[in-house]
């Protein structure tokens, strides 16, 4: 076993099957990016710091820049682009990410929410604490996190009102 | 002013109309740009601080996989390639023989993918011949150091010196000087999207296209225009959605340059976008200032004069916007900051040192003046054995001054300098406090409050006779056939809303729904020319330019519907979508309407009038428009590590007319996380020998969600003369939370006597500050 | 910021993996968590010909508990670690060590086997593996070997592991202490520590101490016991006065050095605090519950 330089991956994103030879050397989030023409996941150090490339593999909050793309042959893969129930609807985190302007420039909206989105699944009815311990692997430059943190609340209260849905 | 009147949508908390599409992931930043067969740029730097270049050859890159061009610092030399720095002098993209800080490019190359080409870079061989590197600004000013660039004749890059005639009778005759030597410490902006840009080419027509993440697309238009020797006209410069700014994505950079080349030379769309590292070392670094202050009192606390030595790093190059000027300078324009002195003195140098270049960062000059301003009024309470807030009450400019003359040369607008600082006080528990911090020390703890009263000079207008900057903004409003508007605006957005902010302050005047207004910026070819963002004068210039082109527009309206209406101009109110005849709401005529004729039919259109519905304005602000306010804040520092807990922040924000609250606290409570990771968090270190050693960010310390406090925002309102009476506030918090920080860390330490005149506050650091200090005084 | 070029070898069993050591391990890096590794590869700080990924390995991703130990595979994941109800009762000090991992992103991928087999010495389980008097099983083609803590780390990301060995598991003794503390102090939540301290005791009916663990990291090139503080505590009522004790005697005892994230000094000071704060949580005194920073 010498190993291959390129790979045939197959996974599933945001409910649909993707299949494509990569570089063994190719982050999952370029792939998703460059590959699969996803480009809501961001890159903003490409070492593990800032989570603005938080996707959901398999249910679970990842660092994309950190994981081979290669290594998700097989996955379940949510981005940002998947969160929303329907194409012209919002998922409650991002209805309140917008009533409490909890984003300015953008860039990292998409890694908070899907943090958001695993810290709700692991605590339905977190603690202002909890939001922040959570929130802590995933930077922001604009918005201070006050009004993130205060949507993520309010998320948490819409989503335990619709039995939990996430 | 009137066309704010009766106002629907402005003071309102619209929700943002460009979030949808950064909630969805529909946001488009430039590196989500790849148009078919894009070619990437990576870029060779310098690792040494000081060095000249023995040998390059890119040989071996050359012949790697996938490569298609190797650039050097040779070839655009050559070819005259440079781009301007302060007051024009010219920059070379590329090192050509010397490099002059780690990270300086030395040469591109250009691959089919971003791997391929970084895989190439290290197989340009290069040799370095070391030369001493100077770091320190005050060592780089000390006789025999060496040359930071061997062509400079000096380290000196910058010198200016004002000392008022009255200045040393004012400290001869003061009963207490106090003199403080405040440092603020290396940092970087760090907006979460690192820079990019993509550069196509179209061969004949000769036609340059750049997408790139500026916070001023005009600026980087002419910029690449003149470096690379083409007509403003063949160069179109598309800003799409930009991941943040603060300072650093204004102006343009030697990437920018050589990518623009590389698209012309090679005919191909060819595109770079920064990594994080390179973003550490390439992005702007900004402060590492030097102010050696002192300020002159009489024993009853009224401040006589100030003087300021300031000694600025403008780091291996005089940016366009170095911050050895724009610190010291800006800085030196509003020492006093609100309080009333007779006499203002300074003398500044500006040092080049082998470190990345010094450039703009939010703030600016501000959190380092704000120290020095609050720093030495603090210093001189105590001295005299005066209360702090009483003695800041004192010396404020008060509403009477107004229009206050400072002895500066500048105008202060009409503020609400002592209301401010009274409310802050009252809303932190000032009074009380001693009770409070007496009660805490019986149980082990230290508290300390701190107050930072600050001005901002926003909106700059034409702030000198021929000002260094854009000194208007310019909009172009048009209602379209359907009675739906359009804005352009020289302004950009990269985080601020003025998508949102814009079309609340439109609609008003146009008397439309929110809904109906849609605001663009960023494409040279559609939007107007102006100074783009920067200096908190987005919503005060920008919006007043839109304000005021849409007051023409609305004229035309109103005269097109008084014609169709058969009723007089003045008899006529606009709302709803429509002109009606007031009192008589059956006789009306929508917009819509309106723009059916104004488009289609000119029979109906008042005689000699112009089809279409638009209108333009250059709006030219006065020079400065000072917004001011003041935070207050308690803090706890933990005395066996060192650690700083924020236990409450409150801060009171006088921007005049708010446009949507929800976007002034966006930029408030943003600012004061900036400013706890400017006091406790974040440092650019360099070794001794020029090499920096934050560079990721798991060494630069970002605020993360659980570093920040949870801030209160108290709002005042004095209008500005300004249309709409909007004074900018995009700056403040970043100018005022450090000040109002360190003084807190001060005073929980107060019975240690710790007085800080270096930053960053590590635990570590303020740890140290108490073991020195080893008794409690 | 793309890694260098590298082959990739995802095998399917143990015996694949190890044989692929065996022939290429000296130019060869595993992956498993990628926590540790991918960044160094982003960064081109490692520059591997060929990345071993052994995701795909069955049979490595158990806990288990046996002869008085908890066994944790190589492919169990921290976050899985934290909820493991076996890791929870029988290794508390480990679930309360590993909420100071980074983040959950991390997390969710990284590896305890990983994170030992990295030896970043501001990395919390090998601190927690070292205080408890752990061990690593290391399999190579043809055989297998278990090493005490003390002995697999030996500098600054250096352990006694070959470059054809692999860590398949990490052994923990189950139970034994009633009272279990971590405490760590770093510039930010989820940033390594620039020292951290762990700390395991067990106490007699009349609340007296029989024995103590005491580790500290941050002060040295790997984490360690520092056997005077457990001295000081063994035999002891748990006290404040006893906790002092406990960290004036690590402060004695460590010889720490200093770097640009912290001076030798304020290390040294900083494991004497938090020692104090450690043994003072795991004696559940002072009102202070056991999770308390």
């Amino acid at each position: 076993m010498n190993g291959e330089a390129e790979r045939t991956v197959a996974f599933t994103v945001n409910g649909s099957p993707w299949r494509g030879t990569v570089e063994v050397r190719q982050s999952l989030a370029d792939v998703l990016r460059e590959a699969v023409g996803l480009t809501g996941t961001h890159l903003g150090c490409e070492h593990g710091v800032c989570g603005a490339c938080t996707v959901l593999v398999d249910g679970r909050p990842v660092r994309s820049c950190l994981m081979l793309a290669v290594q998700a042959d097989g996955a379940q893969i949510l981005t940002v682009e998947g969160l929303a129930p329907g194409p012209d609807q919002l998922h409650p985190l991002q209805e309140a990410f917008w009533n409490h302007h909890a984003l300015q420039c953008g860039f990292c909206t998409p890694g908070m929410l899907m943090t958001a989105w695993a810290l709700l699944q692991e605590h339905p009815q977190p603690t202002r604490a909890e939001i922040q311990t959570w929130l802590s692997g995933n930077i922001c430059r604009c918005t201070g996190y006050q009004n993130i943190v205060e949507a993520v609340e309010e998320a948490a209260v819409r989503m335990a009102g619709e039995g939990g849905r996430a | 002013m009137s066309v704010l009147s009766a106002p629907r949508f402005v003071g309102q908390r619209i929700r943002r109309v460009e979030d949808p599409r950064f909630l969805t992931g529909r946001g488009r930043y430039v590196a989500d740009h790849e148009p078919v067969g894009t070619l990437h740029v990576a870029f060779l730097r310098s690792p040494h601080a000081h060095a000249r270049i023995t040998r390059l050859d890119p040989g071996p890159a050359e012949r790697a996989a996938g490569v298609v061009a190797v650039l050097t610092g040779q070839e655009l030399e050559a070819a005259q390639i440079r781009y301007a720095g302060f007051a024009g002098q010219p920059i070379a993209p590329l090192a050509v023989d010397e490099v002059l800080y780690v990270g300086h490019p030395i040469a591109a190359v250009v691959a089919h993918s971003r791997r391929q080409a970084e895989d190439a870079v290290e197989l340009i061989a290069v040799d370095y011949e070391p030369l001493p590197a100077v770091v320190d600004p005050l060592a780089a000013l000390a006789e025999g150091a060496p040359l930071a660039n061997s062509r400079a004749a000096s380290n000196v890059c910058f010198h200016l010196e004002h000392q008022p005639a009255e200045i040393d009778q004012l400290f001869q005759e003061a009963d207490l000087i106090v003199r403080e030597t405040f440092r603020t410490h290396r940092q970087t902006a760090v907006p979460m999207e690192p820079r990019g840009i993509l550069a196509t080419w179209e061969p004949v027509a000769g036609m340059l296209t750049v997408i790139g993440s500026s916070q001023w697309a005009h600026g980087l238009r002419d910029g690449l225009a003149a470096a690379l020797h083409l007509s403003q006209s063949k160069v179109r410069v598309v800003v799409p959605d930009v991941g943040g700014g603060f300072g650093v994505k204004y102006g343009i950079y030697p990437e920018d340059v050589a990518v623009a080349y590389l698209a012309t030379r090679l005919g191909r769309a060819v595109k770079w976008v920064s990594d994080r590292i390179e973003a550490m070392i390439s992005d702007f670094h900004a402060r590492d200032g030097i102010h050696m202050a002192e300020a002159a009192f009489r024993k009853d606390g009224t401040y006589l004069a100030i003087r300021d030595r300031m000694v600025s790093p403008a780091g291996a190059f005089m940016l366009d916007g170095s911050a050895a000027v724009l610190e010291t300078v800006i800085g030196s324009l509003v020492l006093p900051g609100p309080y009333k002195v007779q006499a203002v003195g300074f003398t500044i140098d500006g040092v080049l040192t082998n470190t990345t270049p010094l450039g703009t960062y939010r703030g600016v000059w501000g959190p380092a003046a704000t120290w020095v301003q609050e720093g030495l009024l603090e210093r001189a309470a105590e001295k005299l054995g005066l209360d702090r807030v009483q003695m800041r009450l004192q010396n404020m400019v008060r509403k009477e001054d107004f229009p206050y003359h400072s002895p500066t040369g500048v105008v202060y607008d009409p503020g609400s300098y002592q209301e401010s600082l009274k409310l802050a006080a009252e809303r932190i528990g000032y009074a009380d406090f001693a009770r409070e911090k007496a009660e805490a020390a019986r149980q082990g703890r230290l508290i300390g409050l701190g107050i930072a009263a600050f001005i901002e000079p926003t909106s700059l207008g034409a702030w000198q006779p021929e000002p260094p900057t854009v000194p208007y903004e310019s909009a172009v409003v048009r209602m379209e056939p359907s009675g739906e508007v359009l804005v352009q605006v020289s302004v950009n957005s990269h985080g601020q809303g003025h998508e949102t902010t814009i079309a609340q302050l439109v609609a008003d005047v146009l008397g439309v729904d929110f809904s109906a207004v849609a605001v663009r910026f960023g494409d040279t070819a559609a939007a107007p020319f102006g100074g783009g963002t920067f200096g908190s004068r987005s919503i005060t210039v920008g919006g007043g330019a839109a304000l005021e082109a849409a007051t023409k527009l609305r004229e035309k309206v109103l005269a097109i519907a008084s014609h169709l209406l058969e009723a007089a101009v003045e008899d006529l109110e606009i709302g709803d979508g429509a002109v009606a005849v007031k009192g008589v709401p059956a006789r009306r005529v929508t917009l819509g309407e309106i723009g059916r004729v104004a488009y289609w039919i000119p029979g109906k259109m008042p005689p000699g009038m112009e089809m279409g519905l638009e209108a333009s304005s250059r709006y030219v602000p006065p020079p400065m428009t000072f917004s001011n306010g003041c935070h207050a804040v308690v803090v706890e520092v933990d005395p066996d590590t060192g650690r700083v807990k924020v236990l409450r922040y409150v801060v009171v924000e006088d921007c005049g007319t708010m446009v949507n609250p929800n976007i002034v606290e966006g930029q408030i409570v943003g600012g004061v996380a900036q400013g706890v990771g400017a006091v406790f968090l974040e440092e650019m270190g360099y070794s001794d020998d020029g090499q920096p050693w934050a560079t990721t960010l798991m060494d630069y310390h970002l605020p993360l969600a659980s570093d920040v406090p949870t801030v209160e925002c108290l709002h005042l309102e004095t209008p500005s003369s300004t249309p709409g009476g909007m004074k900018g506030m995009g700056e403040s918090a970043m100018v005022a939370a450090p000040a109002a920080l360190i003084g807190a860390v001060e005073d929980a330490l107060s019975p240690y006597g710790v007085r800080f005149q270096r930053l960053p506050l590590t635990p570590e650091r303020v740890w140290q500050a108490i073991q020195a200090a080893s008794q409690p005084k | 910021m793309k890694p260098a070029p590298f082959r990739y070898a995802a095998p399917r069993t143990l015996d694949e993996a190890l044989a692929v050591l065996s022939q290429h391990g000296a130019e060869a890096k595993v992956l498993a968590g990628g926590q540790s590794l991918v960044p160094l590869l982003n960064l081109r700080l490692a520059r591997p010909e060929l990345v071993v990924d052994i995701n795909r390995v069955a049979g490595l991703d158990a806990v288990r508990h046996e002869d008085g130990w908890v066994e944790i595979g190589a492919l169990v994941r921290q976050w899985d670690a934290e909820r493991d109800p076996l890791v929870r009762s029988q290794v508390p000090l480990l679930a309360q060590a590993l909420g100071y991992v980074a983040h959950p992103q991390i997390r969710a991928r990284g590896t305890l086997c990983g994170s030992v087999a990295h030896a970043d010495p501001a990395a919390e389980i090998p601190l927690v593996l070292t205080t408890l008097g752990g061990e690593v099983v290391a399999a190579r083609a043809g055989g297998s070997r278990t090493l005490p803590a003390e002995a697999f780390f030996l500098d600054l990301f250096t352990t006694a592991l070959a470059s054809d060995e692999l860590v398949t598991a990490i052994r923990l003794p189950a139970g034994g202490f009633q009272g279990t503390a971590f405490c760590e102090f770093s510039p930010r939540e989820g940033d390594f520590a620039l020292v951290a301290v762990a700390v395991a005791l067990r106490w007699d009916a009349g609340g007296r101490i029989q024995e103590a663990r005491v580790g500290v990291s941050g002060v040295g090139p790997t984490a360690r016991r520092v056997v005077e503080a457990e001295a000081a505590l063994a035999g002891e009522e748990k006290s404040r006065s006893a906790a002092q004790r406990a960290g004036e005697a690590v402060a004695a005892a460590v010889h720490a050095s200093g770097d640009v994230h912290a001076s030798a000094e304020y290390r040294r000071h900083l494991a004497r605090v938090l020692t104090e704060r450690a043994v003072v949580q795991a004696m559940a005194i002072g009102g202070e519950g056991v999770d308390a920073q």
